[in-house]
């Protein structure tokens, strides 16, 4: 980055309840904590996608998990209950703490009780949250964190940027920078060996002189009163093991019934976390230990002692909210964090609150805070890809788009926003968010207008005025090339087109006409309709319809319920004649086999779910059951640009296991083809279009540019995505020509010489 | 024991950076590569079996004279720890140690150098066979213990160390 360093801190950023911290943030990320960020949450994630490859049951297990802590979370008051009786029998002590400065007397008390001057503390989130390290200092307490990277920020003076790798965000030389000058030492420390020797020898004595040892959980068993304690320091366990008295913190949220019970998250906490089978400790205590404390130093040792400081601060509310109960689910693996493009790019502090980060954080911020903490969860894009490696199957993206409904409607009115919403076909109470979410949730209005008066719209909005004026009432980013709009919608072309006869028995379908598509890129639409036809299918094409993804991206959940009811409507009426549902734009397509389980009844989604198919993947399904060889059909060598070819799948195509087909449809008919290994372009819908995120948008995309310009290697390859944002971000990104899979199957088709496929 | 299993135990305990050696269940074989393995260290901690019996470490106590009820300082200023594991774990190359009995958990802790002793007949295939009653007579659900994988370790520093808190070498004898 060119641009000088932001003279921000993480400390002054922390809290984003205004947008502007957000802003501040982000562009301090990217300045200064971002490569670290990228590489350390990237090796995390290729980790983990290793270690869950080798779970054989991998998604039975995230199904028994899923079980458990519903289970668990349904009898809350009585495993609390009964883990109190079980820890009080065996001599321990139990506090349910309301809030977090209950949690923190509690504590400090325990500590004056004992006359502690050291305390030393394992890592713990929940510690964070409550900022217990100010009170015990402030009763002249010292304090010793001791997992090294709680120890760097206890040093710096940071919030975490990682629920498990809190200093995620610190390279090796700015730790070696920084410890210089703080410590104000000359030893070499320019080695990870270094700094971990520095840091050791300091907190070994910290260890064998504490008087009491802190640490979080991982798990709590109700019915035998066990912490499960994962680590991979030892630090955890020295705290828990040596100091006389221990204190454990943890939310209420965190226990389960019986020690079967760990089973699911044992096997998948470090494989979803750090990628490994098992951190270095896993450790299962059901304290007061009964081996007696060891008294170091001639210094004096009483009878172990044990408090359990159980914390509410929220949590029993978010269990009674329909939507966020969801939430106490998380185990903290930190998975949605290293799986999101955007976190990977710019960590906890911009993608995060003063406590929690990432997808998952913005529901913890606001179910333990205040709802405007959470309003950095803009930084979701709703991509998709932490769903699935969520090891309890949290829907991330939909918590998100719920926090931006609550965000939104917390607004005072305004006859603005409320005035366009109107005119543009809002939904209820979404009429009050901003200007620019609803412009970008009605995008089907200002296209159908682009598209009546392509001419003028196209030359207006390519004008400087017209990008300055665009950037300043819906602030839509000036640098974004915007495609001008087609003078032929795809509806149009579809009715005016040659329709060559072809014998269609090979299948029937109704293609659905997003809007994305239609206004978009109707050539796109058109090579789906011809090739589905060519390959013998009877293809009609569905009116056109906004489905929901615009205005659920924007939080505006009641437009895309009712978007999402006229959609399935529209659709019903052909699958009850027997067609299926093809669909080019993935998004769409994640919408119908995803997104519609909260927007629709249960069976209605279902139906649709069963009926509908990514465009090239309905294709390959059609070849293949009717035995049809697909180079009958097309032959990579007659393409004009080669058969080396660069595959980019969709975000949420990815997720809905939509992007295989594609691959292998394109390798049986010859193509080379290299694939993308990032989790998302960074476009991801209207985000990258966003002023205030268009900076983050192309750093996100780089990894991708980058991919790509390495499979050139021997020759340019012909890029081909699947998305529309995909395209726009490659062509902005690479000012490269972009083609959809469609177009190349357009583009190899063997000519028809008027012989029937030929059955293999 | 399944060879098979052995094998995987072995390529997972390697993967997880600890060292590994394969002995028959004799007592003579166990003082011997305990002697190897402790030699030329000054202290070596040794915390009597729960589980395994005792006079298959005899010889091993003869050789070595290993420090069994350590003073405090030479629990902070050792450089070997030696333990019995009750259990390990195929798939993730663990061993299971017993951290509410005896002098386990220091001595598996403190000194930068941990040496511990597993039965094969001791293997499990996953961590969560140690949650059933049908393996180990079901001691790891009623037992306070630890996942031991590999060297203790960070990633916090920037590269990976091993060698943090916790030892910096782990070195595993399974007696087959």
């Amino acid at each position: 980055m060119a641009q000088s360093v932001s003279e921000e801190s993480p400390r002054q950023v922390a809290n984003k309840s205004r947008k502007s911290a957000l802003l501040k943030a982000i562009r301090m990320a990217l300045n200064i904590e971002s490569a670290a960020v990228r590489h350390n949450t990237q090796t995390f994630n290729r980790n983990k996608y290793r270690a869950v490859a080798g779970l054989a049951d991998y998604d039975a297990l995230k199904d028994l998990a899923r079980a458990t802590k519903e289970r668990a979370i349904e009898n809350l008051p009585a495993l609390v209950h009964q883990l109190k009786e079980v820890v009080e029998a065996r001599g321990g002590n139990v506090f349910l703490a309301a809030n977090g400065e209950e949690a923190n007397n509690y504590i400090r008390d325990v500590c004056t009780r004992h006359n502690a001057k050291l305390v030393v503390k394992g890592k713990s989130m929940t510690s964070e949250e409550t900022r217990l390290n100010h009170v015990l200092q402030d009763a002249g307490i010292e304090v010793a964190e001791s997992d090294l990277a709680e120890f760097i920020l206890q040093v710096a003076d940071e919030q975490p940027s990682h629920v498990i790798a809190p200093a995620i965000h610190y390279s090796r030389e700015r730790i070696t920078a920084l410890f210089k000058r703080k410590f104000n030492t000359d030893l070499p420390l320019d080695t990870g060996e270094d700094l971990t020797k520095f840091a050791r020898e300091i907190l070994r004595e910290k260890f064998l002189r504490a008087d009491v040892g802190i640490s979080g959980a991982n798990m709590i068993v109700a019915e035998t009163g066990t912490l499960m304690l994962v680590e991979s320091e030892g630090n955890i366990r020295m705290s828990t093991m040596l100091p006389s008295v221990h204190i454990a913190i943890a939310g209420v949220e965190k226990i389960i019934p019986t020690r079967e019970d760990l089973v699911p998250f044992i096997e998948l906490l470090a494989a979803s976390g750090t990628g490994q089978p098992l951190t270095s400790y896993t450790s299962l205590l059901s304290p007061p230990l009964k081996v007696p404390p060891i008294a170091f130093y001639g210094r004096t040792a009483g009878p172990r002692e044990f408090h359990l400081v159980l914390l509410d601060n929220g949590r029993l509310k978010m269990r009674d909210d329909p939507v966020f109960r969801e939430t106490l689910y998380c185990i903290r693996c930190s998975a949605c964090l290293n799986s999101c493009a955007n976190f990977q790019t710019v960590g906890g502090h911009a993608f995060g609150g003063e406590t929690y980060s990432g997808g998952i954080g913005g529901s913890w911020e606001a179910g333990t805070g205040k709802l405007e903490n959470a309003r950095f969860n803009e930084l979701c894009t709703g991509c998709s890809r932490c769903i699935n490696n969520c090891p309890v199957r949290i829907d991330i993206p939909w918590l998100n788009d719920n926090l931006r409904e609550r965000l939104s409607k917390a607004e005072p009115p305004s006859l603005t926003t409320t005035a366009f919403g109107l005119a543009t076909g809002t939904q209820g109470d979404d009429t009050k968010a901003s200007l620019q979410k609803q412009f970008f949730a009605n995008y089907h209005v200002f296209a159908k207008f682009g598209t009546m008066l392509a001419p003028i719209v196209n030359r207006v909005s390519s004008s400087g005025f017209g990008r300055s004026m665009m950037e300043k009432v819906v602030g839509l980013d000036h640098r974004r090339e915007l495609q001008p709009f087609p003078e032929k919608a795809w509806e149009e072309l579809y009715r005016r087109r040659d329709h060559a006869a072809h014998e269609a028995k090979h299948g029937r379908a109704v293609v659905f006409a997003d809007v994305f598509t239609n206004y978009g890129s109707p050539e796109r639409g058109m090579a789906t309709v011809e090739i589905l036809e060519s390959a013998g299918v009877d293809v009609v094409l569905s009116r056109v319809i906004s489905g929901g993804r615009a205005a659920l991206s924007q939080g505006m959940i009641t437009t895309a319920k009712h978007q999402a009811r006229e959609t399935a409507e529209e659709l019903e009426r052909y699958i009850d004649d027997g067609r299926e549902v093809v669909v080019v734009e993935p998004s769409e397509l994640a919408l119908f086999r995803l997104d519609y389980r909260h927007l629709l009844d249960h069976e209605r989604f279902s139906r649709l779910r069963r009926h509908s198919f990514e465009a090239v993947e309905y294709l390959w399904r059609v070849l293949q059951e009717n035995k049809l060889d697909p180079r009958q059909f097309y032959r990579a060598e007659l393409a004009p640009f080669g058969k080396r070819i660069f595959y980019h799948s969709h975000c949420q195509q990815k997720t809905t296991h939509s992007d295989t087909p594609t691959q292998e449809l394109l390798r049986a008919i010859g193509f080379d083809v290299a694939t993308s290994q990032v989790e998302c372009c960074g476009m991801a819908g209207s985000f990258g279009y966003k002023t205030e995120y268009y900076d983050l948008s192309m750093a996100v995309g780089q990894d991708l540019f980058a991919q790509v310009k390495a499979a050139d290697q021997g020759g340019e390859r012909q890029v081909v995505v699947s998305g529309t944002s995909c395209h726009e971000q490659v062509h902005d990104g690479m000012h490269r020509s972009v083609l959809h899979p469609m177009e190349v199957l357009s583009a190899c088709r063997v000519p028809a010489n008027g012989t029937h496929p030929t059955h293999v | 024991m399944n060879p098979e299993v052995l094998d995987r135990f072995e390529t997972a305990a390697k993967a997880a950076a600890a060292s590994i050696e394969r002995i028959p269940r004799t007592a003579g074989a166990l003082a011997a590569a305990l002697s190897l393995a402790t030699s030329g260290a000054k202290r070596v901690l040794f915390a009597d079996p729960e589980d395994l019996p005792a006079d298959l470490f005899a010889p091993f106590k003869q050789a070595v004279n290993p420090i069994t009820t350590p003073t405090e300082e030479e629990l902070r200023c050792s450089e070997i720890g030696v333990t019995e594991a009750f259990a390990g774990v195929a798939r993730t190359g663990s061993v299971c140690i017993s951290v509410n009995h005896g002098m386990n958990g220091p001595m598996s802790l403190l000194a930068p150098y941990q040496i511990a002793v597993l039965a094969a007949e001791n293997l499990v295939p996953s961590p969560r066979d140690l949650f059933s009653s049908q393996y180990l007579d079901g001691k790891g659900l009623t037992r306070d213990f630890v996942f031991v994988t590999g060297p203790s370790a960070t990633a916090d520093m920037g590269p990976l160390v091993r060698g943090v808190h916790g030892p910096h070498k782990l070195h595993i004898i399974l007696l087959t």
